[in-house]
């Protein structure tokens, strides 16, 4: 009966000739859950934890609803646990040469070549997503992770001198996310020396398998931690005592929010927010292949999230059709089928592209919908929306999986101004077959990922990160591993948290000043130094500076909000003129800064003097501002890299760009070299600049300001005077300043850390501590050239 | 083929305006490769329609009058009954699409294949193949001698000089190459061709054939070439009307695969026959 059945299939099949399933057997990933008797608890230290009296969640096939497993909620009492196993694995961990480290992370990438089945299936399973895409991309990927970081680890005490892992970092991962994602960040943490302590959604297994997987690797059992529990437990894990590192990828609210809660709680916080993409196709295209790019980047289960499309006006109608003609040829199903470009992602995901699409068609959009797709599931179509305009709230919003809006754009410069013109910064890429066409495109875009005539090509080698609000933090190549790196020595990050500080208060009012009389001595220089000359204070009001005497030293004005704005607004209109120029142009300029200083020693160390500095150091300090200037001046050069990636002709090039306006709040100490080695970086590395001096010694910054007027084109650098707190909350929650560099108190470090997720601005802060400004390792470390700088990586395939 | 295209002005805009990205169509070919498994029945009807769109291939300079029948007779029996009967199929004709031969043997396949009794059109490789490096002149003589002979269809080797230099000319099918190159059908070739094939008809309602030749050999390169032709083009391309696989051991390949699938066992070489 059988083959009969079989055989009128065949029969019918030779004249529809449709695809038909072709199932990859799960049977060893239900055969791996059995193991655990279909209940998950966390992996630590090196054994399962299952803690009694926890509530459970089912783990459930995202395609049929069959429960596969019940996988326990972590509470406080297990996060607790888990970092107290990263911390006690810790010492030993760090403490091993790198090649020793290197071979443990070869054992592991062995390991998952051995089970790559296993894993494969069981990330199919449970997440939905094509299983094509896991097996041919994902789990190569993850073993081409371990052995590029242990090769980074291997050369690490030579490579990495000078650097020391951060120590417990604890991964946040969000609710839908590849494994992969979980390994970019593991791999450069551990090859480091730090340990890991990662917070995964409930109900998924697949970073519990790995961490058996690892774990079963004696002798460092606890070196890698898994617990499954609610998102209300990341700003738990974030604040155990300990964690000096948190990793965070997930949606942007929850990305500020959490950079809210941590504001003071010591970690460092590295956050990768929203997964949108660009696609840019400009009218000499190979538009037949960015229609696969497309595919690639928004219908193929391998991008987490949905793709804004720019279309060139000329070559709107015929993409429209291509892409419309293959999105017929699609086919979604269930993820353990090796024929389907699309699984599903759970209900969620789903609601999340019904809601964006209904919306979008109520303001006004068209919507086309196709590919096949079963009808009784919870798969959402392929789907393209076009004609939405351009002011409404969802060509604002991000674009959700599995969707691609697509607008017209008329010039490369308007494509600029559209592609750039939202908050987001992740990835993008131009199809374009002129070169200087597509370099002018992929320079212009303010993204961390550009690739040229693909879309999604991924390396360990390569640096993966974004900017503005996609986040800060960067995964593969040399940019990963300084994650989970800070200058050796840096003291460990305590919780320096205020739990009294009103944020709403903050710096809000300004001290009103009062004439203390007249200035004794030659009077310093007056006013803010905005837009390359000095002007008065809106608020028209001054404040006195004493020496150390206590006498008067003299007035300076007292910059407000609206002296902010202006500084802020003349920087923007320095940056693309400083931007362009090249490093050695910068390089020279610098170099005639320090010939003036130079030439201004006397004046400057009485300065200083009158400020209780010895004259022996005031004119160390005069000195070592000279040479800070040169070193900045002379280091620039090296800049940007090209590298040689697998699957790849040609070059993949890492580029340095500038942050845009830094704002840049100089501490108390060392008031001059302080002043001059924060400035001088942030220069070279073609940032514009906004500078609050030293509260209580403003006036040798003003001293150098006066050079800068003559030296330095108008508003590239700009000095603000007045209220410490006050400029630091109104630099903090400006929405148009990239970068916040704060050397102050710890209030105001936790205070701008706080004000700083507005718009998720880059800031580093001293929490309170002073550095050591006339020490080479502080003053003018590697750290400020690599805090200067954003990396772009750039991918350029070759062939004819 | 029944109908000839009708033809259109020539436009070498079209041409001049055609952009191709190699790295990206190399992509391309290697995703297609991974992305469409075809399994199990599906499998066996679709290797069946693989045969159906064989041009059953000998271009060799000691092909006789006793080689070509026996390729003939593969050609009207190109799987074994039984297996066959097992799918049900045994009854629907299944038949290369033809037989190509050189146009001296031409004459030999006319009559092997009328006394096999069937109707299988006979290809006949022409114009100065493989090179095509002869007079105008003896080219079009040699076409006119094989229809004498009775080939129906003749695979016509373009004058690449005139295409290098960038003359063309229109055609009803297109072919990856001769067989007898260094590189011959490859898959990023053949997603530029196809390509090609679909904005023709998008401008013009004409479509044109594809032969992919030189090279397939495995009954899993055929799958990979119909999907190609699915994806690329649609179903409406997956006929011998319009694809053809030129091909001489594909056969025996597909014919192990399909006893494989109705019987459960890998065939040994004497347990199907030769053509």
């Amino acid at each position: 009966m059988a083959a009969t059945r079989t055989a009128s299939r065949a029969c019918e099949i030779f004249t529809t000739l449709e695809y038909g399933p072709a199932p990859e057997s799960h049977a060893c990933a239900l055969a791996w859950l059995d193991t655990q008797d279909r209940h998950l608890g966390h992996y630590v230290n090196g054994q399962w934890l299952k803690p009694e009296h926890r509530s459970s969640v089912p783990c459930q096939d995202p395609i049929t609803g069959e429960n596969l497993a019940s996988c326990l909620q972590a509470q406080s009492e297990d996060v607790a646990a888990a970092v107290e196993a990263a911390r006690a694995s810790l010492e030993n961990w760090s403490t091993q040469p790198g090649a020793f480290r290197a071979q443990h992370l070869t054992r592991l990438a062995k390991a998952i070549q051995k089970h790559q089945r296993l894993l494969w299936t069981l990330e199919s399973l449970v997440t939905g997503r094509a299983v094509r895409e896991v097996r041919d991309r994902d789990v190569p990927l993850a073993q081409q992770l371990l052995q590029y970081h242990a090769v980074q680890a291997h050369t690490q005490e030579e490579a990495l001198a000078g650097w020391e892992p951060m120590g417990v970092v604890g991964l946040i991962l969000p609710p839908t996310f590849p494994f992969l994602d979980m390994m970019w960040r593991i791999c450069p943490a551990l090859a480091v020396g730090c340990t890991v302590v990662v917070l995964v959604p409930p109900a998924t297994p697949t970073p519990l398998l790995l961490a058996q997987l690892a774990g079963e690797l004696a002798p460092f059992p606890g070196i890698l931690n898994v617990i499954s529990g609610p998102d209300s437990l990341g700003p738990v894990l974030a604040a155990q005592p300990g964690v000096q590192k948190v990793a965070f990828c997930g949606a942007t609210e929850e990305g500020r929010a959490l950079r809210r809660t941590l504001a003071g709680w010591g970690p460092e916080l590295g956050l990768a927010l929203a997964a949108e993409s660009l696609l840019l196709l400009t009218e000499v295209a190979d538009v037949d292949s960015a229609v696969e790019g497309i595919v690639d980047a928004a219908w193929s289960d391998r991008s987490p999230g949905g793709l804004r499309l720019l279309i060139q006006e000329a070559v709107w109608d015929e993409t429209m059709r291509r892409l419309q003609e293959r999105m017929g040829r699609l086919r979604c199903g269930r993820g353990l089928d090796g024929a389907v470009d699309m699984g599903a992602r759970g209900a969620a995901a789903r609601d999340l592209a019904q809601r964006y699409v209904r919306e979008a068609q109520s303001q006004g959009a068209q919507v086309f919908q196709a590919g096949s797709v079963p009808s009784d599931s919870p798969f959402f179509p392929p789907t393209l929306v076009s004609d939405l305009p351009p002011a409404s709230p969802c060509a604002q919003a991000e674009v959700p999986w599995p969707l691609v809006v697509a607008s017209p754009f008329r010039t490369v410069k308007e494509a600029l101004a559209v592609a750039n013109g939202t908050p987001r910064g992740g990835s993008a890429s131009v199809w374009s077959e002129r070169l200087g066409q597509a370099l002018e495109l992929a320079y212009g875009l303010q993204v961390g990922t550009v690739w040229i005539n693909a879309h999604g090509l991924r390396d360990p080698a390569v640096p993966t990160g974004g900017c503005k609000e996609s986040g800060s933090s960067w995964h593969g190549g040399q940019d990963g591993l300084y994650e989970y790196l800070r200058p050796s020595g840096t003291p460990a990050w305590i919780p320096y948290l205020s739990k009294t500080l009103n944020y709403d208060a903050f710096g809000l009012a300004l001290p009103s000043t009062l004439p203390a009389g007249p200035e004794t001595g030659p009077a310093p220089p007056y006013g803010l130094f905005v837009g390359g000359r000095f002007q008065a204070p809106g608020a028209r009001s001054s404040r006195p500076i004493r020496d150390s005497q206590g006498s008067l030293h003299g007035y300076v004005a007292e910059g407000g909000a609206k002296d902010i704005r202006g500084a802020v607004e003349a920087a923007h209109q320095a940056a693309p003129g400083w931007m362009s120029q090249s490093p050695a142009a910068r390089a020279a300029l610098l170099w005639a800064l320090a010939a003036a200083l130079q030439r201004r020693e006397p004046n400057l160390v009485s300065r200083l003097e009158r400020h209780g500095v010895e004259l022996k150091v005031a004119k160390v300090e005069v000195e070592l501002s000279v040479k800070r200037l040169r070193a900045w001046g002379a280091r620039v050069q090296a800049q940007g890299c090209a590298l040689q990636v697998a699957e790849l002709r040609g070059p993949v090039l890492q580029l340095r760009e500038p942050l845009g306006v830094l704002a840049i709040v100089c501490p108390d100490e060392w008031p001059l070299l302080a002043f001059v080695s924060l400035l001088a970086p942030a220069l070279v590395h073609g940032n514009t600049v906004v500078l609050v001096p030293s509260g209580a010694c403003p006036i040798p910054a003003l001293e150098v300001c006066q050079e800068m007027a003559t030296l330095l084109p108008a508003g590239l650098v700009n000095v603000v005077t007045g209220d410490q707190d006050h400029l630091t909350r109104c630099l903090a929650l400006h929405q148009d300043i990239q970068a916040l560099w704060y050397f102050g108190s710890a209030q105001g470090s936790q205070f701008v850390e706080w004000a700083s997720a507005g718009n998720l601005k880059l800031v580093w802060v001293n929490r309170g501590c002073p550095r050591a400004w006339d020490q080479e390792a502080e003053g003018a470390g590697p750290e400020l050239g690599r805090r200067a700088a954003r990396t772009k990586a750039l991918w350029l395939p070759m062939g004819d | 083929m029944s109908a000839h295209q009708q033809g259109t002005e020539l436009d070498l805009s079209w041409i001049s305006k055609i952009q191709v990205n190699k790295p990206a169509v190399l992509r391309r070919a290697e995703q297609i490769q991974a992305r469409r498994p075809v399994k199990k029945e599906w499998q066996a009807a679709w290797l069946l329609k693989a045969v159906t769109c064989i041009d059953l291939t000998t271009l060799s300079g000691d092909d006789t009058a006793s080689n070509i029948q026996r390729l003939c007779y593969k050609a009207k029996y190109p799987i074994r009954e039984d297996l066959l009967k097992a799918l049900n199929m045994h009854d629907k004709g299944i038949t290369t699409a033809a037989v190509c031969v050189y146009p001296a043997r031409v004459c030999d396949a006319v009559k092997a294949l009328k006394a096999a009794g069937c109707d299988i059109p006979v290809a006949s490789v022409a114009t100065g193949f493989p090179a095509g490096q002869t007079h105008l002149k003896t080219r079009l003589e040699e076409i006119r001698l094989a229809v004498e002979d009775g080939a129906t269809e003749i695979d016509v080797v373009i004058n690449r000089t005139l295409v290098l230099t960038g003359q063309w000319k229109g055609s009803d099918f297109i072919k990856t190459s001769t067989g007898k190159e260094t590189v011959n059908a490859t898959f990023p070739v053949a997603i530029v061709m196809l390509r090609a094939i679909r904005d023709f008809f998008w401008k013009t309602g004409n479509k044109v054939g594809f032969k992919p030749a030189g090279g397939i050999r495995s009954a899993k390169d055929s799958l990979v070439w119909l999907s190609l032709i699915k994806e690329e083009l649609g179903d409406e391309w997956m006929k011998p009307e319009l694809f053809r696989i030129g091909a001489s051991t594909l056969l025996a390949d597909i014919e192990r695969q399909i006893y494989h699938h109705v019987t459960g066992r890998y065939a040994a070489y004497h347990d199907l026959p030769m053509s």
